[in-house]
């Protein structure tokens, strides 16, 4: 049993899609050595990519003079990410897995980023904004495997 | 530094063959389109992408492929994939789209799989 160091690393990055590499090598960086395999890390890695992209191509309006926030947290049972952002609120936990026999017989494009987060993650938790917390805010969770 | 790039050459078997190298995500699919675009603009419609340097793949580079596929089938031309690493192969796989696109070991296996014209 490798014994976790609780800690919590933060980034905040303008909401454009050439910031996407900075988010992924931040996030490899703080779960290098939580001991996941090359595909669970890939995985997270994956996830967070996928709720940024979805952020920034349809749920901003102008991603120049917006911003998305994202923490990393690590204890001892999990590794947590929080994604906030001031977007327009949109759950993408509530979205269903698309039926894939349908979308190829459909020839559909697009709409399969935040299916694949939800299978590589083990929770997906959402809050939209409040009056308390002016930011939405997803927490992704992957369980240590060690 | 480019963090993905995409080149065309002429393969066998009146096949072109697409070199992915880098990371390919919703900035960099745009790159991608542009070359199966340009592709289709020559003329070919038999494609065979070289997955061998690609490092990371996202449903914005899976979507590329979705783009094409049709036209190229109709064509009677097919997209086939070659030497994915396993990380890459996975993405595709949790999606299902292997019953989509043939993936296979070598860039050589999947030219051959191109049927010679009567």
């Amino acid at each position: 049993m490798i014994a976790f160091s609780n800690h919590t690393e933060h980034i905040r990055a303008t909401a454009t899609t050439e910031n996407l590499s900075g988010i992924r090598e931040f996030v490899g960086v703080q779960i290098q050595d939580c001991g996941f395999s090359e595909f669970e890390e890939n995985g997270v890695i994956l996830a967070v990519d996928e709720v940024c992209a979805n952020l920034i191509r349809h749920a901003f309006s102008d991603g120049k003079n917006q911003y998305i926030d994202i923490s990393v947290t690590i204890d001892d049972r999990d590794v947590r990410i929080e994604i906030r952002d001031t977007a327009r609120p949109f759950d993408p936990s509530s979205v269903q897995h698309p039926n894939m026999d349908e979308y190829f017989r459909e020839r559909r494009v697009g709409g399969l980023g935040i299916s694949l987060m939800k299978r590589v993650m083990d929770s997906v938790e959402y809050s939209p904004c409040s009056p308390d917390e002016p930011r939405n805010t997803l927490i992704l969770t992957k369980r240590h495997t060690v | 530094m480019n963090l993905f790039t995409a080149e065309v050459k002429k393969g066998v078997n009146d096949s072109c063959v697409i070199t992915l190298m880098g990371y390919l995500d919703a900035h960099t699919a745009a790159d991608l389109e542009a070359c199966f675009h340009k592709a289709f603009a020559d003329g070919y419609r038999r494609f065979v992408v070289d997955f061998e340097q690609l490092d990371y793949i996202s449903s914005a580079g899976l979507g590329v492929f979705m783009v094409f596929i049709e036209d190229a089938k109709r064509d009677n031309g097919d997209i086939k994939m070659a030497a994915m690493k396993p990380k890459i192969f996975t993405v595709f796989d949790l999606l299902g789209f292997p019953v989509l696109f043939d993936i296979y070991r070598t860039v050589e296996d999947a030219q051959r799989a191109f049927p010679a014209y009567e």
